[in-house]
C-alpha cells in the first residue's frame, strides 16, 4: 500500500472540515475550510449578489435586471446608464463597503470582548467619529477632511472609553459601560454644534447624524475601500488567534495565544474600520450587531465568521437602503433609521432570550 | 548543607522548579520567597486552606502570573526565556474556572488543543487527528465525541476539558481544583484519568482543597500557608495530625487505609 493510501485526505480531515493540503501529507501544511462556515458564505454572497442587482433596477425610475446590469458596465440606453452608473452604482458601493466594514468591526469587537453587545456603535464609537465629523463640516476646529476626523474622534472615544474601564475586564462589561457613557456624551456634543451652528451649516450635517448613504464623498469612499480590503487581510491574520481568544483568558494563554496582542490588533482594525465606514454612512452602527449575528446564526461555532458578518453586514445595508429608498418614495429614509427600527429588536432579543449566554 | 555527591542534578529528578517566588496582588504578598520543585512522573497535589495562595503558585507556575522575584524553571531553563506557542507545547494548564464558546462539541474543544503544534498554514496534520484521537480514547469520550458541551454532565464535561490539555502533548500538566464541583462518583473519574496519565509519563500538578483525596491520588503532597510551603513529601510520611491543625485548624483521628496504605482523616472536629 502506498503512502498516500496510508493517508487518504478526506480521512485526514476532522469533521465537518475540508482540509485543503498545501504539501506532502508528511509536512502538515495544509489550510483547513469549515463546510458550514463555506455554505454560509457562499449563501450570503449570493443572497448579497441578487440584492445588489435588485438595488440597481428598483428606484423612483425602474429599469429590467438585464438592462441595469448592461448600464452598469456602459452599454444600452442612455438614460438606464445614466441612473444606474450616476445615481445608483456609487451609492450601492457605499452601501456594500460600509456594511461589511461595519459589521466585520463588530464581530473584531464582540470577540475581543468576549460579548455580543459590545459592538463599536454601542460603546460610542459611532458617536465620537461622528462628533469629530460634524466638526469638520461645520467648520469647527482644523478643516481636516471628515473621514480622517471620523478617524480621530473614534480613537478618541475609544481611548476614553479605555482608560475609564482600566482595560477590557471580566466579559467586557466595564468596557461597555464606560463607553456607553463615552457615546451618549460625544452624542450630547454633536447635538450642541448642530443647535449653535446656523441653519444651512446644520443642513449639510444633518445626513452625519443619521446615517445615510445619498451624496457620499469620493475620498471617503476611496479610504473605505482600501481599509476595508486591509481590514480583511487583518482579520484573516488573527482568524485563528481569534477563535481562541473567545475562551476564558487562562485558557487561551494557556494554549499559547498572546491574548493581549490579538485584542489590541482586532480593537486598532475594529476602530479604523468603524471610523471610515462612518465617514461613508454615518453611524448606522446596528449593522455591527446584526451582521455578526445573522453570521453566526448561519456559520459554525468552530471558527469566527468573520467573512460571514462582512457578507451579512453589506447584504443588511443593501437590503435597508433599497427599503428606505422605494417603501415611501418618493420620500427617501434614511438607512440609519431603517437599521435601527430593525436592529432594535435583535439587541432586545440578544439579551432576552433564554437559556444562552451574552458570549460569543 | 552539602548535597551528596552521587545525587542527580535536580533538573534530572524535577521537571518544574521554584526558587524564592515572590507573587505579591497589589501590596498584599500571596506568596512569599517559596521554593519548591515537583518530581517528574508523578502526580503532586497543593493542598492549603483558602488564600493560601495555591491557584496563586499554580497561575505563576504557567507564567500567567509575573512574579516579583524569584525564578521559574522548566526543564531546568527560565519560563520567561521561552515562547508563547513553546510553553504551551511543553506545560499544559487547566484554570479552574473555564468557558468555552456556545455550542462547541467535545471532539471540537480538544482539536483546540492542538493550536501549540499549529501555524497559518500547518492547519491539521495526520498527527493532529491521532492526537485528538488518543485524548478522546484517553478521557473515555469516544461515545460522546460530537456532543455539545452544554448537553453533558459535570464530569464529562470536565474530561472533556483536561482531553484537551492532553491534546497538548505536554510533558507537564497544571490542573486548578479539577473536582470542584463534581461528586464522588465525577471526581474519582477525574482522579482516575490524572492516575493514568502519570502512569504514561506525565508530571501532573494539581491544586486540591480536599485533603483526603490528595492523600489517596497524589504521590507527593504540597502543604501551603500563607504563601510558604509548610511541609512536602509522600502523603504517608508528612501528613499527621499537627500539619492537620496547622493548616486547617481541626483535629482529627489519623488511620492508614489498608488497601492503599494512604493516611485517612477520622473524627475531624474543630481544634479546641
Amino acid at each position: 500500500m502506498s503512502r498516500a493510501n496510508a493517508h487518504p485526505a478526506h480521512a485526514l480531515a476532522p469533521a465537518g472540515s475540508w482540509r485543503l493540503a498545501l504539501g506532502p501529507a508528511r509536512s502538515g501544511r495544509s489550510i483547513l475550510l469549515d463546510k458550514r462556515a463555506c455554505a454560509a458564505n457562499l449563501l450570503l454572497a449570493v443572497a448579497l449578489l441578487a440584492a445588489c442587482v435588485a438595488s440597481l433596477c428598483l428606484g423612483e425610475v425602474s429599469i429590467a435586471p438585464r438592462a441595469a446590469i448592461a448600464g452598469l458596465f456602459g452599454y444600452g440606453d442612455g438614460m438606464d446608464v445614466f441612473v444606474v452608473q450616476q445615481l445608483r452604482a456609487t451609492r450601492l458601493l457605499a452601501g456594500v463597503l460600509s456594511g461589511g466594514a461595519f459589521a466585520l468591526a463588530g464581530c473584531l469587537m464582540q470577540t475581543l470582548a468576549r460579548n455580543r453587545l459590545a459592538t463599536p456603535g454601542i460603546i460610542g464609537l459611532d458617536n465620537g467619529a461622528t462628533a469629530f465629523a460634524v466638526a469638520s463640516v461645520l467648520g469647527v476646529g482644523l478643516g481636516i477632511a471628515p473621514p480622517a476626523m471620523a478617524l480621530v474622534g473614534a480613537s478618541v472615544a475609544t481611548a476614553i472609553a479605555f482608560g475609564l474601564a482600566g482595560g477590557i475586564g471580566t466579559q467586557g462589561y466595564r468596557f461597555l459601560v464606560a463607553g456607553i457613557g463615552v457615546g451618549a456624551a460625544f452624542d450630547a456634543i454633536t447635538r450642541l454644534m448642530l443647535a449653535r451652528s446656523a441653519i444651512d451649516a446644520a443642513n449639510a450635517a444633518y445626513p452625519w447624524t443619521v446615517g445615510s448613504l445619498n451624496g457620499v464623498g469620493a475620498l471617503a469612499l476611496n479610504m473605505l475601500a482600501v481599509g476595508l480590503v486591509i481590514g480583511l487581510i487583518g482579520a484573516a491574520a488573527l482568524a485563528r488567534a481569534l477563535g481562541v481568544v473567545r475562551f476564558s483568558e487562562g485558557v487561551a494563554q494557556g494554549l499559547g495565544i498572546r491574548v493581549g496582542h490579538i485584542r489590541l490588533g482586532a480593537l486598532v482594525l475594529s476602530v479604523g474600520l468603524t471610523a471610515l465606514a462612518v465617514a461613508v454612512a454615518g453611524p448606522v452602527g446596528l449593522i455591527a450587531l446584526i451582521g455578526p449575528e445573522v453570521a453566526r446564526h448561519l456559520s459554525s461555532r468552530r471558527g469566527v465568521p468573520l467573512m460571514g458578518s462582512t457578507l451579512a453586514g453589506a447584504l443588511l445595508m443593501v437590503v435597508a437602503d433599497l427599503a428606505g429608498r422605494v417603501l415611501f418614495s418618493p420620500i427617501e429614509i434614511p438607512v440609519g433609521l431603517i437599521s435601527t427600527v430593525v436592529g432594535a429588536p435583535v439587541l432586545l432579543w440578544i439579551l432576552l432570550r433564554p437559556g444562552h449566554k451574552i458570549g460569543v | 548543607m552539602t548535597v551528596p555527591f552521587d545525587a542527580p542534578p535536580l533538573s534530572l529528578t524535577s521537571p518544574l522548579q521554584a526558587e524564592k517566588l515572590c507573587v505579591t496582588y497589589g501590596r498584599r504578598p500571596v506568596l512569599s520567597g517559596l521554593d519548591i520543585a515537583f518530581p517528574r512522573d508523578q502526580v503532586t497535589a497543593i493542598v492549603g486552606p483558602n488564600g493560601c495562595g495555591k491557584s496563586t503558585l499554580l497561575s505563576a507556575l504557567a507564567r500567567l502570573h509575573t512574579p516579583q522575584a524569584g525564578r521559574i524553571a522548566l526543564e531546568g531553563r527560565d519560563i520567561r526565556s521561552y515562547g508563547a506557542r513553546e510553553l504551551a507545547r511543553a506545560l499544559a494548564l487547566l484554570p479552574q474556572s473555564v468557558t468555552a464558546p456556545e455550542g462547541l462539541t467535545a471532539a471540537e474543544l480538544i482539536r483546540f488543543g492542538r493550536q501549540p503544534h499549529q501555524s497559518w498554514l500547518r492547519q491539521w496534520s495526520a498527527e493532529d487527528g491521532a492526537v485528538v484521537d488518543a485524548a478522546l480514547a484517553a478521557a473515555d469520550l469516544q461515545a460522546l465525541a460530537h456532543r455539545p458541551l452544554e448537553a453533558m454532565s459535570g464530569g464529562q464535561r470536565q474530561r472533556a476539558w483536561i482531553a484537551m490539555a492532553i491534546a497538548q502533548q505536554t510533558p507537564v500538566l497544571l490542573l486548578d481544583e479539577p473536582t470542584t464541583a463534581l461528586d464522588l462518583g465525577h471526581a474519582i473519574e477525574v482522579f482516575e484519568l490524572v492516575r493514568d496519565l502519570a502512569a504514561e509519563g506525565k508530571t501532573v500538578v494539581m491544586v486540591l482543597h480536599d485533603l483526603g483525596n490528595a492523600c489517596r491520588y497524589a504521590d507527593h503532597l504540597v502543604a501551603m500557608r500563607d504563601g510558604c510551603v509548610v511541609a512536602a513529601g509522600p502523603p504517608s510520611e508528612i501528613v499527621s495530625r499537627e500539619l492537620v491543625r496547622e493548616l486547617y485548624g481541626v483535629d482529627c483521628t489519623l488511620v492508614t487505609d489498608t488497601d492503599t496504605g494512604a493516611p485517612l482523616l477520622a473524627n475531624v472536629r474543630r481544634a479546641r
